[in-house]
């Protein structure tokens, strides 16, 4: 598939995962803090859960997009995949952000503690470095094929490491604060049920719609670049 | 077999080199030296608290080694443009990194043999009768910082700022590598029968066999790119 | 038989097209020269088909063999020798020599490489290490590799440059020795009086154009650009 038709293909349906997700969104947002009742045990601070998890949710799902991009990258070599691997790095760090922020706020009421080496929440910090990382890495090469290479081997590398890190924080952890906290999920109500599947799919297709226009814009940045070099081939017009 | 024979040349150009210039074993020797130094002085030195650190302060030491090491282990390849002829080179690319790989485990293993006397001398330690676990949890260890800092390296080496790109890539992505030697060096150390800490052991081995096969594959595309 | 055959070749880096659909043909025992003014993208020609670059747009043959999909193939059939030595500076020259050739799958005897190295006068440096070497005695010892792996085509990036007098004339005797044998050798170069020696057809490359013309009118010509 040509890049130009690529592009076109986002270019008509990206208004409407932006449609959908405002939609959800607002629909999980009103539900979420209006209608829906507080939280037996933890009160009104359970509805951070309502954007915490999400946010935490699509931060998986943009790494792992980054991770099938990277691959695809190396298989086929096409720039615009390289500019949409440089996208959902870019979201997957604003997520990966939300999500360790979102779960500050809620770890302080909750656990009475900012921060515990939880294996979620480990991974979650090694995932931030890397996408950190990945994205410094990309600023200090100029070759583009070299950028796309290495930036993408960097991106495998670390998603293949994020379940052994996992792993070990989680028997580390399991040896040194030994359950006096309980970081695994509360049980969720029915009615709470409803505003976290909207959160959660709005996130989601939010998610989709900026690594769409992300990506067109990434593109058009390359394109630019070449044709300041005097360089627009006719097969990319 | 020309590509164990590729392996083979690639290690043997590393460890003669290292022979006859001992620039990389002794930076890391005297770096490591430093780090205990300074270590020395950071905490106090009496045997409990010694006891509780001391896995801590052997790993922080020998990580700040494969900073510098590793991180150096590509520098001789760009130096007269020898990735160029890599590149060109028809054989399998893999097996360049087997060979660099090899070469660093070697130098890095050998830096760390050096250094356990050092800390038994400075920090009173008795390891002599736990020699052998201590030395096979250094072994799967730096394996796989070996192995993960090989790859970085080759993908370090060629870019702007790769002091300190170098070690911001690797320190997050080898955190099993730490605990798991941390953990298995607390318990060699503190005498526990071997089967309380052989599953990081397996824990480490697994993350060696991931990434030395992962890196393996993954080399070809720093060459080729 | 076209030992090179470049169809419409383009090639930019970020902010500048240096290549913009070249086309090029050499024959099979021939030695093409290129010249042209710094910048016209002598050296990233070269590269391409020495398979160090991929061209953004447009297919190349060596030998017959497609560039993109036979890469491995075309690298064995091809040697560079450009502006990077591949040496390591703490092997010897011999050692370099072994380690070179060695890593191609072949292991030429003493007395071969004893021959290699006369006919390029570096003979009695042999057991130097090559970090005392200079930039010319360098260039020799490419050429002794190149004439140890006698590869089917032979790139020459300013094969002149750094060379003396002497060197000079060993270089296009080797030529010589090289297009008599069948191989093929590509090479960019500033010197016209030297190049016509050895030289079986020109081509000037200005702005992506290639103007080719035969030795005579290149001697002849009052500027090539």
């Amino acid at each position: 598939m040509t890049a130009t038709r690529f592009i076109g293909i986002l270019r008509k349906y990206e208004k409407w995962f932006g449609i959908v997700a405002l939609i959800l969104i607002s629909a999980g947002l009103y539900t979420g803090l209006v209608t829906s009742s507080a939280d037996y045990f933890q009160g009104e601070v359970v509805r951070i859960m309502y954007v915490h998890v999400p946010f935490a949710q699509t931060a998986m799902l943009a790494y792992s997009t980054l991770f099938f991009c990277s691959i695809w990258y190396l298989w086929k070599r096409d720039a615009i995949v390289d500019n949409a691997c440089h996208a959902a790095a870019g979201l997957a760090l604003f997520f990966t952000a939300g999500g360790l922020i979102t779960g500050a706020i809620w770890g302080k009421p909750t656990w009475n503690a900012w921060w515990v080496w939880d294996p979620r929440l480990t991974s979650f910090a090694i995932m931030f470095l890397t996408l950190v990382g990945y994205l410094m890495l990309r600023t200090f090469l100029d070759d583009v094929e070299k950028r796309a290479t290495f930036a993408a081997i960097l991106a495998i590398i670390g998603f293949i490491d994020l379940p052994i890190i996992h792993f070990s924080v989680e028997w580390w952890r399991s040896l040194h604060q030994p359950l006096s906290v309980s970081t695994r999920g509360v049980s969720i109500a029915p009615d709470m049920l409803v505003p976290f599947a909207l959160m959660s799919f709005g996130v989601g297709i939010l998610f989709t719609y900026m690594l769409m226009v992300r990506t067109q814009l990434l593109y058009l940045e390359h394109l630019l670049e070449a044709k300041q070099g005097r360089f627009l081939s006719e097969a990319e017009l | 077999m020309h590509f164990f024979r590729l392996i083979r040349w690639i290690a043997w150009k590393d460890l003669l080199s290292e022979y006859r210039n001992r620039e990389n074993v002794s930076s890391m020797f005297f770096f490591a030296l430093n780090v205990i130094l300074i270590f020395s002085f950071s905490f106090s030195l009496d045997p409990d608290t010694i006891k509780e650190i001391m896995p801590g302060i052997i790993w922080v030491a020998f990580g700040f080694t494969a900073i510098i090491g590793l991180g150096k282990s590509f520098l001789i390849e760009v130096n007269n443009d020898c990735m160029e002829y890599f590149q060109t080179l028809p054989g399998p690319k893999g097996a360049i990194y087997l060979g660099k790989f090899l070469g660093n485990f070697l130098f890095m293993l050998m830096v760390e043999i050096i250094l356990f006397p050092l800390f038994v001398l400075f920090f009173n330690l008795s390891i002599l009768d736990q020699a052998l676990p201590l030395l096979l949890v250094s072994s799967v260890a730096t394996f796989g910082l070996s192995a993960l800092g090989t790859l970085f390296s080759a993908l370090t080496v060629q870019i702007r700022a790769r002091e300190v790109m170098f070690p911001i890539l690797l320190l997050p992505l080898s955190v099993p590598i730490f605990i798991g030697a941390v953990e298995a060096t607390r318990g060699a150390l503190s005498g526990d029968p071997f089967s309380m800490y052989s599953h990081w052991i397996e824990l480490l081995t697994v993350f060696d066999v991931i990434f030395v096969v992962v890196s393996f594959w993954i080399f070809e595309f720093i060459l080729d790119y | 038989m076209n030992a090179i055959r470049g169809i419409a070749l383009s090639k930019s880096f970020q902010h500048y097209q240096v290549l913009k659909e070249v086309s090029i043909e050499v024959m099979q025992g021939e030695c093409y020269a290129l010249f042209g003014p710094n910048g016209a993208g002598k050296t990233t020609l070269l590269r391409i088909f020495a398979t160090l670059h991929r061209p953004n747009s447009g297919t190349f043959e060596i030998m017959g063999m497609d560039g993109k999909r036979e890469r491995t193939k075309v690298r064995e059939a091809i040697f560079m020798i450009g502006h990077g030595s591949y040496l390591y500076d703490d092997l010897s020259v011999k050692e370099n020599i072994q380690f070179a050739i060695g890593i191609r799958g072949w292991n030429p005897s003493d007395a071969e490489i004893k021959k290699a190295l006369d006919q390029v006068g570096i003979g009695r440096f042999a057991r130097l290490r090559s970090r005392y070497l200079s930039a010319g005695m360098k260039k020799r010892l490419s050429i002794a590799k190149a004439l140890l792996i006698r590869p089917k085509v032979l790139f020459l990036d300013e094969g002149y440059a750094s060379l003396d007098e002497k060197g000079v004339g060993m270089m296009n005797e080797c030529i010589r020795e090289f297009t008599e044998a069948g191989a093929t050798v590509l090479m960019t170069t500033h010197n016209r009086a030297v190049t016509a020696e050895v030289a079986h057809r020109v081509g000037v490359l200005t702005r992506s154009v290639l103007t080719e013309m035969t030795v005579n009118e290149m001697v002849e010509a009052d500027a090539l650009f």
